[in-house]
């Protein structure tokens, strides 16, 4: 999966480089000091990333002791904190200026550590001339700014729809449903025979994304690639008949018919969901990869076996999946080349780190040993030959503004809630919020 | 009245104006860590910074104008004052009822006040995951007992409902927070003369004419100052939507402080979160004076 | 003090005698304990369990594991975080007793107009939430120079606390007589000597209220020591506890999660049930005096 897959990368990111200037400006220096790392000393290097932390979690456990392990002079304090509260503390931590060595970021506009809109205000090092990511430039756009690599990004993301095998035979489905038209039936048989068809935990209102950016996949970017390109030139709205309106119309439909109960979905956390899904209450949920290794734990209905598609559109299927979010330095650390080095090793595609970095579950690397087998390896192969045929967009919220996804979220909500909100509310409030957001 | 001049005089020669010098550490803090940002924050208000590039512009009251016409204010102005008159009344309703009875000559009573009060020991934090469990959906405790009793806990959903879920919240804050007034209400109940009950009943009083008419305008400041700690902490409430309902469904448990939160961190638009501080500001002030008068007037007729 | 009447002799109370009315009245007060505590009581009861045993919830202590504990124990760093919390707590309060004492000094005693004004500059930081100010907060600190530290929260505890700690002891002072002072003031006594060795001790109920009201609130905090602490090393329990916040509707990590919340709690309980007396004094104190 390695060139090939990450050549035909982000076709959407590529239209959206706007931001990102010449592909690769900056022509190859000297490079960073090798040994800065060996001349420092006794030093202590923070690093803080969001997430919820797991038994002998990656990052907060086996990097420090890893990387103990290959520099005795170097301590890495590692914070991971819950998303909200991971926001916070960067912008405060910016604010005072005590912001750690290393930081979790996101590509493009996504969310409040987007790499845009960090590296627009100064605080992320250029990461060209790492040795991990010097040969890889051109295959990352959504995290270039200005010619710069921002973000050491190790692989992509994917959205999908988590299945359990068991309950589609015993509701009588043979094949993963090819199209939207399949989905549906899909789910009505799986509702006749008495199956809950798919849980969601909607009270977590970012989980919505992960079905709609989907359909967005299938149903906007096939059509316009430059859709968010245009969103911000004014040449196309959220408005437009047949794009969002249509997406939303499709999502909403899986509520109506009860296919997601919004009665419940609306109370249940993310967590939860998936603790359904795992125990065999529900035979789907939308969810990343990054969330694999919960969904393929065993719960109460045991070891069934688990499937992962894309949910298809009306005429063929695309998937959303994009580059991950990644690890960027802060440009005020004292530590600036002892991190890239850090990093380097870390993501050199062949070190203890990297190999216990992919057996996280959660990985899809573009490069480097092991790549091709990774653990679940098998439920993310559907999206990779997608991915190696181009038919792949990037998550719509790393077009937009951080703050418009939020604002189809929660209108969404009020809709599947019954407040009397309707499609055409939701559209109109994501361009209203858009334009808004983008306005100073 | 001369008297009185003269204590006046020699008042003055013995806390002279040196003891402002013990001002010094306190109002050092409080001005460069408190006052300063908070005049930063009206500073903020009227430009387009966004929390992370401070290359900003001045905008002028362009920030005020949004905030007031983009219907976030109205919303989550109008939940927590909701959320403030429940947390309020409920907390002190439940806070002197609680304390009235335990307050008469009860076996075990120090257990019960214990009872009472032991959720005020706990962080918020703790308490936000605690009632998550409590309501949540088929699993948690309310929907375990329904399922007990032969109902559907899985139709049980509080937080998950539009209608319900603000009231869920408020009554996390109240289950947290009465024991406090409780206590309060109980040390105010404790100052009132027994004598004059004992001669209210001689006068053949009921027990609700007793507490009318002697207890609670005899604690009428006890009550004040329980009302006004309770409307400060419920016009600030922040802390059950950002742990537990993250502000949904929808929008219906974003208070003001969790808007003006979502605003700075989420929108990354800090001047106009700052806008919109400066006018909760007001509000929250504008309240707290308003309900001052009104209690003080009514201490004065009580 | 609000106490006032001392009803200590509770030995020698008599109870009220049992009547129709006096049975509604336990039977009401029973109920309502039982509602009030009943959550906690089933978060405890789970966290005796097995991290694995999450079945029927509603089974109380049917049985007795410390696998939970022990694992919330190792997660949490347990000790080093009790540790944080108490010299955070401890230092801060230490801090706020003295400033807010000696603020409140002149505010309380001095009759004058811009007295009378200090009081209320004070009291209106009351009302400001801090998740408001964070922002300029921050970058006041890093105007400062203010490394973060585990003293970086304190700073942030000691300031937010002045307003209700002023307010009260202010409040309080009124109830020092007069007298005591002028007499001092007759003997020659420094104003030092007259704060330090009359008044502050005198201050002793108002000083146990500010204790516990504000070592309470303390203790509890998660948003300062979030923002403001960037080792794991010093994080206090509350911010430990924040890791689990993903687990808050995973039932498969809720015994573990209670164990968690119990232990966070635990000191704070230990504390209070010893000191019982003094808590609910000291609260009532705060509230009626000021």
């Amino acid at each position: 999966m390695n060139k090939k897959l990450t050549s035909l990368l982000l076709t959407g990111a590529m239209a959206l480089s706007m931001a990102s200037g010449a592909v690769v400006a900056h022509a190859e220096e000297e490079g960073y000091d090798h040994q800065a790392i060996e001349n420092a000393g006794d030093i202590t290097i923070t690093m803080m990333v969001s997430g919820t932390a797991t038994d002998n979690d990656f990052e907060t456990e086996q990097l420090p002791a890893l990387i103990k392990e290959k520099w005795p002079n170097v301590t890495l304090e590692v914070t991971k904190l819950p998303d909200d509260n991971y926001y916070t503390s960067l912008k405060t931590k910016l604010a005072s200026g005590e912001c750690p060595d290393i930081i979790l970021t996101q590509p493009m506009y996504a969310g409040q550590n987007a790499c845009y809109a960090m590296a627009e205000a100064g605080y992320l090092v250029p990461l060209n001339d790492m040795d991990s990511i010097k040969d890889r430039i051109d295959t990352m756009q959504a995290v270039t700014y200005d010619g710069d690599v921002v973000v050491a990004t190790t692989g992509v993301s994917i959205l999908g729809c988590y299945y359990n095998k068991d309950l589609f035979a015993e509701a009588g489905i043979e094949s993963v449903p090819a199209t939207w038209d399949e989905f549906l039936e899909a789910c009505q048989k799986l509702q006749d025979a008495g199956i809950q068809p798919i849980v969601m935990g909607d009270k977590d209102q970012y989980v919505l994304q992960f079905g709609l950016y989907q359909i967005a996949a299938n149903e906007i970017y096939p059509q316009n690639p430059d859709f968010d390109v245009q969103l911000r030139s004014g040449d196309t709205s959220f408005t437009d008949e047949g794009t969002w309106d249509k997406v939303l119309e499709m999502y909403k439909t899986l509520y109506d018919n009860k296919y997601i109960d919004a009665s419940q979905s609306l109370g249940y956390g993310a967590s939860q969901a998936i603790t359904d899904f795992i125990d065999g209450k529900a035979a789907m949920t939308f969810d990343g990869s990054f969330n694999a290794t919960a969904l393929t734990a065993e719960g109460a209905a045991g070891a069934f076996e688990r499937g992962y598609f894309p949910i298809p559109g009306t005429d063929g299927v695309y998937t959303a999946t994009c580059l991950s979010a990644g690890e960027s330095i802060y440009s005020g650390s004292k530590y600036i080349d002892e991190c890239k080095e850090l990093l380097d090793y870390w993501m050199d595609g062949e070190s203890p780190v990297w190999d216990a970095y992919l057996a996280t579950g959660r990985i899809i690397p573009t490069y480097g040993n092991g790549a091709d087998s990774i653990p679940n390896y098998d439920l993310f192969k559907p999206f990779i030959d997608l991915l190696n045929e181009g038919k792949a967009f990037y998550w719509c919220n790393q077009a937009w503004p951080a703050g418009t996804e939020t604002e189809m979220e929660v209108l969404f909500s009020e809709m599947v809630g019954g407040q009397g909100t309707e499609v055409e509310d939701i559209v109109e409030g994501m361009q209203d919020k858009f334009e808004d957001l983008l306005e100073d | 009245m001369k008297k009185k001049k003269k204590a006046a005089a020699f008042n003055s020669l013995v806390f002279t104006k040196r003891m402002y010098l013990f001002l010094i550490p306190a109002m050092a803090f409080f001005l460069v860590f408190w006052i300063y940002p908070v005049l930063q924050l009206f500073y903020y208000s009227i430009t387009n910074f966004n929390g992370i590039n401070y290359d900003f512009d001045f905008v002028g009251l362009k920030n005020y104008s949004k905030v007031l016409s983009n219907g976030t204010l109205t919303n989550s102005l109008k939940n927590t004052l909701i959320y403030a008159v429940c947390t309020v009344a409920l907390n002190n309703l439940i806070g002197l009822a609680i304390a009235m009875v335990l307050n008469t000559k009860l076996r075990a009573k120090g257990f019960f006040r214990t009872c009472a009060y032991f959720p005020a020991l706990f962080s918020a934090i703790v308490v936000g995951f605690i009632w998550s469990y409590v309501y949540m959906p088929s699993q948690g405790m309310i929907a375990s007992l329904i399922n007990l009793f032969g109902g559907n806990g899985a139709a049980f959903n509080p937080l998950g409902n539009f209608r319900t879920a603000l009231y869920a919240i408020a009554l996390v804050e109240v289950w947290k927070g009465f024991g406090t007034s409780m206590i309060i209400y109980l040390a105010g109940l404790q100052t009132v003369d027994e004598s004059l009950l004992e001669a209210g009943r001689i006068d053949g009083c009921t027990e609700w004419q007793l507490i009318r008419k002697i207890k609670l305008p005899l604690i009428s400041s006890t009550i004040t100052i329980n009302v006004i700690l309770a409307v400060i902490a419920g016009l600030k409430a922040f802390d059950y939507s950002f742990i537990m309902t993250n502000g949904g469904p929808g929008k219906s448990t974003k208070t003001l402080m969790f808007q003006v939160y979502e605003t700075a961190f989420t929108d990354q638009k800090m001047g106009r979160a700052s806008a919109f501080s400066v006018l909760a500001f007001a509000f929250i002030i504008l309240v707290t004076v308003f309900m001052l008068y009104f209690l003080n007037k009514r201490e004065v007729e009580l | 003090m609000a106490f006032g009447k001392k009803k200590d002799d509770r030995e020698k109370e008599t109870y009220m005698k049992m009547s129709p009315k006096v049975f509604l009245l336990y039977l009401v007060i029973i109920v309502f304990c039982i509602i009030v505590i009943s959550p906690l009581v089933i978060v405890f009861s789970s966290s005796l369990r097995t991290p694995e045993n999450q079945t029927t919830p509603l089974a109380l202590f049917i049985e007795f594991s410390g696998a939970s504990y022990k694992r919330a124990f190792t997660n949490m760093n347990y000790l080093m975080e009790l540790v944080n919390s108490i010299m955070t707590t401890v230092g801060s309060v230490f801090c706020i007793v003295i400033f807010a004492t000696m603020a409140a000094y002149p505010i309380g005693r001095i009759k004058s107009k811009f007295a009378r004004f200090l009081y209320f500059f004070f009291i209106s930081g009351l009302i400001i939430p801090s998740q408001m100010v964070i922002v300029p907060i921050a970058q006041t600190m890093n105007r400062l120079g203010v490394p973060n530290t585990r003293f970086t929260p304190m700073i942030m505890f000691i300031t937010c606390s002045l307003p209700f700690s002023v307010f009260l002891f202010s409040g309080f002072m009124k109830s020092v007589p007069v007298e005591i002072e002028e007499s001092a003031y007759i003997d020659g006594a420094t104003l030092r000597v007259r704060f330090f060795n009359i008044v502050f001790p005198l201050l002793k109920p108002a000083i146990v209220s500010c204790v516990i009201t504000q070592g309470l609130w303390i203790w509890n905090d998660y948003f300062y020591p979030m923002v403001f602490i960037s080792k794991k090393a010093q994080y206090s329990l509350p911010v430990g506890m924040l890791q689990f916040l993903g687990d808050k509707e995973n039932p498969a990590q809720w015994n573990v999660l209670f164990a968690a919340c119990v232990l966070c709690a635990l000191p704070l309980i230990c504390v209070f049930l010893a000191l019982q007396k003094q808590f609910v004094n000291g609260i009532a104190a705060g509230a009626v005096k000021g």
